[in-house]
Parts: structure tokens; C-alpha cells; sequence
């Protein structure tokens, strides 16, 4: 199998995923503090909330099992090996056969999956509920999010990712189809759920009525806590990337060279840039929703991806 | 413009225009849905106004115009300012759980499409997916007025069918004879103007909403 982007150049995109994602949380972090009139903490901070988790001992509640210690480390193995399918600098289906969409959604939800269990493992009664809601939610989001995959492979005749961005090329607005807007409309209902974020989710808060993924994390603590931190900002840049393989993959330079590659990096960043300002714009205007009323906001969702399809298919 | 970048278009915002009915659909809030009803006249007036320069027709430009200055502008103002007066409920009242309308919303937009699939030989002269979304959007209007308590929600069901129904008349037969135009857009704003007369001098006189009035059947 013959690819244009060779093995070497799959890795440095994953570490650049890996290495970038705590700075899109800083900057959204950062974006919604200003919004606030606040000052903020700069956009490096989690960077330092990393290296000071990473640097900490250990605690770990009796009732958990020997299982538990490795549970940050796998959960940040599947989330980084979903970062390798996720074409960042370059179009393209990659020169080794990787993988496609459906195994990176199926990493992350393998990764939501271990958080889960991690959760119940240690036995509090915070864990238990987040994980509990956690669990309610993801059936909601990951059939919408194949689906939205779906409406778009269809066109592209395949589920590689590098290969469905390098086939819709370099085109801009003008050159999308009719299921492409409502595909996007429901992927921008469903981002603030697959990222964590608000009116699903809040990422700022320990308080247990509010918190889904927080909950599930209370319970690990040092090193552990810093992978699963890690995991979760590299979730986050993952789906963001996802969303820009699907619909706006006119950055991925075909050029080969070193300015090709920048133009590529530059172009990503720029896009996550955009797709993060929207998350922190939607976080600042929007309240938490009850947990009853998200099936009805994941609803909008699923009808419109359910539509794309159909306008596809049809 | 070329005939394919026409269709283009006119699929393009049948398909936002799905969107602003999946909202007004899915709306939680009176204000939402008001809005929504508003965005979905404002891309219905943009599409007459791209089929205007398509065709040559002028008189898709007065209709493009009137569908921008009342049911974009006028007649959200007017459901605004009763929402305002009335001091009514900000929350729709569904009849059955919005989540099982949402459902229904699907099998009717897929009903549609499939609906028009069949037509065959007739297909070519339509412009693009204008016709199953036009039947979509009628018949969503008519789902949110069966399944909304309150006369406001209805309103906005009522006006969203009208949109349909202008949008396939827009795409199907390249305008209409400006009068009839004329003439549907004066039944909206009569129908509009009769509501919000009626809601309001209900409530000042009775002090109760027309839906209060069904609990008082024996």
C-alpha cells in the first residue's frame, strides 16, 4: 500500500497532538476569562498543572484494586493512538495501513470505557455517579458522531481519514454539499459533549451536581491524575482534529518539503484555533442543562446527522 | 449563474433551512423559536433573491423583498412584543415529549424525500431538493402546531408551514403570478395580526390563555 504520508511523518503528528492539546485548553481557558473580564491564568498553565501532578506522590484508596494504577496509562495509550489517525500537517492516507474512523472513535470510547471502570474500581460514591452519567451520555454521542462520520464517507467512498480529507481536496464553503451542512450543524451540537465542555458537561467544577468526567477522576491523584489530565486535553484536540479532517480540509498541504509542512501546521492550528474560540464562546453564553433536558439537546443532533444521511443515501 | 451552481444553492439552504425547522422542532424556549422562524424567512428570501438573478423573473425580487420585510422582520416583532406583553410562559408546552416530536420530524423529512424520489420523469424540471424540502418543512409546521398547547407555538408552526409552502412554489414553478404571492403573504399577516389581537384581549379581559380555557370543558 502506497501512502503520502510516511510512518515518520504519522508520529510527528501525533506528538504534536499530544505536545499541542494542553495549549488548547489554556487558550479556551483563556477565552473564556477575558469574556468574564477576567484576567486569567496564562495559556501555558496547563502545562504547569501537568509538570507539578507529575512530580507529586501517589494516594490510592484501600478498596482499589491492583487494576487501578494502570488505568491513567491506558486510558492515555488509547487516546494517543487515536491521535495517530487523525491526518494533522498533510492529506492523505498514511503509507502504513493504520486504521480509520471508526477505530478512533472506537479508541475513544474504549478510553471513556476504562475511565468508567476505573471510576467504580476505587469504589467512591462521586466516581460511581460520574461514571454512571458518563455512561448515559456516551450512547447518546458516539452513534450521532458515527453517523456524522458516516454522511460524510459516503461521498468520499471511504472511512480512512487521511484519504476522505485528501478527496474532498483543497475546497473551501462553496464546494460543500447540501448533507455536509447539516453533518457539521450536528457535529457542532455534539462538540461540546464529546469535548466535556458546557451545556453537557463542566470541566471547571468538583462540585458533584454538575460534573461528568470530573467525578470520574477524583479518585486518582499524582502521576496518575497527570495522565488522565493529559488524556483528556488530547481527547479534546482529537475530536477538534476530526471535525477539521471532515469538514475543513482545505489547510493539508500537498506540497512535500518544509514549507509544505508548515503551511499544513499553520492551517491546523488555525482551524483548531477557530473550533476552540466556538467552544469558548458556547461556554460562555450557555447554562449547564439538567441532566434530563441532554437527551433532548443530543436529539437535535442525531436528527440532523440522521438527515445528512439521508440526504446522502436518498 | 450557471444552472448547477443554482441548484447548488438552493440544496445548500434546504438544508439550513431543515436546520432552522429541526430548531424550531426542538425549541425549549418561545424566544428560540421565534428566532429560528425568523433565520428560516431571512434564508427563504435569500433563495428567492438567487433565483431571481437565475430566472430573470422580477417579481421574485418584490417577493423576496415583502418574505424580508414581513416574515423575517414584522411578524417576529409582533410574536415578540405579545410574548413581552403577555408575560405568558417563556416555555413551550409540548403535547407529547419533544424528544418523540424530534422522531417524528425524521420519519416525516425521510417520508418526504423518499416521496420525491419516485416522482421520475417530473424530477428534472425541479430545481434541486427543493421539492421533498419544501414537503418537509409544510408538514413540520403542521407537527409543531398539532403538538404545542399554547396559541404562540402554534403561531410559529404556522408560519414555518407557510415557508415551506412559499419555498416550493419559489422552486417549483419559478414564481408565481405576483398576486397570489401578495395575496398569501396579506392571509400571514392577517392571521398574525387576528392572533395577537385575540391572545392579548383575552388575556386582558378573562385574565386566562386560550389554553386554560380547555380545562374548563366538563
Amino acid at each position: 500500500m502506497t501512502g503520502d504520508r510516511p510512518l515518520g511523518l504519522v508520529l510527528l503528528e501525533m506528538t504534536l497532538l499530544v505536545v499541542l492539546g494542553p495549549l488548547v485548553t489554556g487558550t479556551i481557558q483563556k477565552i473564556k476569562a477575558r469574556l468574564q473580564c477576567r484576567q486569567g491564568a496564562g495559556v501555558l498553565q496547563p502545562y504547569r498543572d501537568l509538570t507539578k501532578l507529575l512530580r507529586k506522590g501517589t494516594v490510592q484508596a484501600d478498596t482499589a484494586s491492583d487494576f487501578f494504577w494502570l488505568i491513567p496509562v491506558l486510558v492515555l495509550a488509547a487516546t494517543v493512538a487515536a491521535g495517530a489517525l487523525v491526518p494533522v500537517v498533510r492529506a492523505g492516507p498514511p503509507a502504513v495501513p493504520l486504521g480509520d474512523a471508526l477505530l478512533l472513535l472506537g479508541l475513544l470510547a474504549l478510553a471513556r470505557f476504562l475511565t468508567a471502570v476505573g471510576a467504580l474500581d476505587a469504589g467512591g460514591a462521586f466516581g460511581g455517579m460520574g461514571a454512571s452519567r458518563e455512561m448515559t451520555i456516551a450512547p447518546l454521542v458516539e452513534p450521532v458522531l458515527m453517523m456524522v462520520v458516516f454522511s460524510t464517507a459516503v461521498a468520499a467512498g471511504t472511512t480512512e481519514l487521511g484519504a476522505l480529507a485528501a478527496q474532498r481536496g483543497t475546497s473551501w464553503l462553496l464546494a460543500w454539499h447540501a448533507a455536509d451542512f447539516l453533518g457539521f450543524a450536528a457535529m457542532l451540537v455534539l462538540l461540546p459533549a464529546e469535548t466535556g465542555r458546557i451545556p453537557v458537561d463542566n470541566p471547571d467544577t468538583h462540585l458533584e451536581l454538575t460534573m461528568l468526567h470530573e467525578g470520574m477522576l477524583l479518585e486518582h491523584s499524582g502521576p496518575g491524575l497527570g495522565c488522565m489530565m493529559l488524556a483528556s486535553h488530547t481527547r479534546q484536540i482529537v475530536t477538534l482534529g476530526l471535525v477539521a479532517a471532515l469538514f475543513f480540509p482545505v489547510g493539508p498541504a500537498d506540497r512535500a518539503g518544509a514549507t509544505g509542512l508548515l503551511l499544513g501546521t499553520g492551517a491546523f492550528a488555525a482551524k483548531i484555533l477557530v473550533l476552540a474560540t466556538f467552544l469558548a464562546l458556547v461556554e460562555s453564553s450557555y447554562a449547564k442543562l439538567r441532566l434530563f433536558r441532554v437527551p433532548q439537546y443530543l436529539g437535535v443532533g442525531f436528527v440532523c446527522a440522521l438527515i445528512a444521511l439521508a440526504l446522502r443515501i436518498l | 449563474m450557471s444552472a448547477e451552481t443554482v441548484q447548488t444553492i438552493i440544496d445548500d439552504l434546504g438544508a439550513l433551512l431543515l436546520f432552522t425547522m429541526i430548531l424550531i422542532v426542538a425549541a425549549g424556549q418561545i424566544y428560540r423559536a421565534i428566532y429560528a422562524v425568523a433565520a428560516q424567512s431571512l434564508l427563504i428570501a435569500i433563495a428567492g433573491g438567487v433565483l431571481a438573478t437565475s430566472t430573470g423573473n422580477k417579481d421574485l425580487w418584490v417577493i423576496a423583498g415583502l418574505t424580508l420585510g414581513v416574515k423575517a422582520t414584522l411578524l417576529p416583532w409582533v410574536l415578540h412584543l405579545v410574548v413581552q406583553r403577555m408575560n405568558v410562559r417563556r416555555e413551550v408546552e409540548p403535547v407529547i415529549p419533544v424528544a418523540a416530536t424530534l422522531a417524528l420530524a425524521v420519519v416525516v423529512v425521510v417520508m418526504s424525500f423518499h416521496l420525491s424520489a419516485s416522482l421520475g420523469s417530473v424530477q428534472p424540471a425541479i430545481t434541486g431538493n427543493a421539492l421533498p424540502v419544501g414537503i418537509a418543512l409544510t408538514l413540520l409546521g403542521v407537527l409543531v402546531m398539532a403538538t404545542r398547547k399554547t396559541a404562540l407555538t402554534q403561531m410559529v408552526g404556522l408560519f414555518a408551514s407557510e415557508n415551506g409552502i412559499f419555498f416550493t412554489a419559489m422552486a417549483v414553478t419559478q414564481g408565481m403570478p405576483l398576486i397570489i404571492e401578495i395575496g398569501v403573504i396579506l392571509d400571514v399577516i392577517l392571521a398574525a395580526l387576528v392572533m395577537a389581537i385575540i391572545v392579548l384581549r383575552v388575556g386582558s379581559t378573562v385574565a386566562a390563555y386560550i389554553a386554560d380555557l380547555d380545562e374548563l370543558r366538563g
